[in-house]
């Protein structure tokens, strides 16, 4: 049995529960996410999973925040400069809703620690900056059968999908050669504008949405305001959630 | 014969958002690539690799329908069809 919503939530979401209803936000206060990453993309995504009432959080970086992190990370101030991030977001996010709880990870991704970090959620949110990471994240989120939102930003632009194990491709299926990871420019907008997206699209399935924008690649361009949709299929082949023939 | 590219994020920058260019009869998709990628001043740099083939990275679509691995050297255009080209990025 879900507790009721106290006074104090009732009025903090007084003007998003006539969209939602009580129970909607009853279900986004039982829901967990994993936010991989709490940089450009972890920040927006963050703020707004915690402004929504996503009652639990878990934020894993292994970074400390840096000054030239603050054109995009919004989540910190000049004062954290040196601080590790999940610390810093922790403590941000707690202050701006008490009501939820905020899981801080200091750790990279890696194949040995990344089954227990998603084990137990009911998403998980992409904001890292490089395919191998990301790769880690899709093949768990696969086996586990989770479902992930992907987001990248690069200059002005970004890309979104929502994957669903199972009924749309997977990062495997729409990335098959990953660009570069190299330390490309970004203008905090554009890592605003996708983790926007991500968020709108993590909390729109939480609420019980698992059919809006499957199987297509979101992409927003800066340079000119302009946001598209490109369709993506499943591989059939694919190592990680087809027969793997295409392996290799 | 004539195809419709639609490029997106920096090719949209750097070629233009939608654009129709002229390739030969049963063109293949590596050749329409070819002529975007001819079609300003350094866009070799921007599309191709060391080859004059596609960034492997880029993702290509014909009629909205993902071309990847071999098929972006053997499946032959049609008059009309759409190609579209956008480069995934990686940053978070």
């Amino acid at each position: 049995m879900v507790a009721m919503l106290s006074a104090e939530e009732r009025e903090r979401y007084r003007r998003q529960i006539p969209l939602i209803g009580e129970a909607g936000q009853e279900k986004l206060r039982g829901s967990k996410v994993l936010i991989a990453g709490a940089g450009g993309l972890g920040s927006p995504l963050a703020l707004y999973c915690a402004a929504a009432g996503v009652g639990h959080i878990r934020i894993i970086d292994p970074d400390v925040v840096s000054r030239s992190n603050l054109n995009r990370q919004v989540l910190y101030t000049e004062a954290d400069i040196g601080r590790p991030k999940v610390e810093a977001a922790a403590e941000r996010l707690c202050s701006f809703n008490p009501d939820i709880r905020v899981e801080p990870v200091r750790e990279s991704l890696s194949p040995e620690n990344i089954a227990g970090l998603v084990r137990g959620m009911d998403i998980i949110l992409d904001a890292l900056d490089t395919y191998a990471a990301r790769f880690i994240l899709n093949q768990q989120a696969v086996v586990q059968g989770v479902p992930m939102i992907h987001g990248a930003v690069g200059g002005f632009c970004g890309q979104m999908a929502l994957i669903v194990p199972g009924r749309t491709p997977c990062l495997a299926c729409i990335i098959l050669h990953p660009p570069a990871d190299a330390d490309v420019p970004v203008m905090g907008i554009a890592a605003g504008m996708i983790g926007l997206l991500q968020a709108g699209a993590a909390i729109r399935f939480l609420l019980g949405d698992h059919h809006t924008g499957l199987s297509e690649l979101v992409l927003w361009d800066g340079s000119c305001g302009r946001l598209d949709s490109i369709p993506m299929e499943r591989d059939p082949g694919c190592m990680i959630c087809g027969d793997g023939r295409n392996a290799g | 014969m004539k195809i419709t590219v639609r490029a997106f994020a920096r090719f949209r920058e750097f070629f233009g958002g939608q654009f129709d260019i002229e390739v030969p009869e049963h063109a293949r998709v590596r050749d329409a690539v070819r002529a975007i990628a001819r079609s300003r001043p350094g866009g070799g740099e921007v599309l191709l690799d060391a080859e004059g083939d596609v960034q492997r990275s880029v993702i290509v679509l014909v009629n909205r329908a993902r071309v990847a691995g071999e098929a972006r050297e053997t499946l032959r255009l049609e008059e009309g069809d759409e190609i579209t080209i956008y480069p995934p990025v990686a940053g978070g």
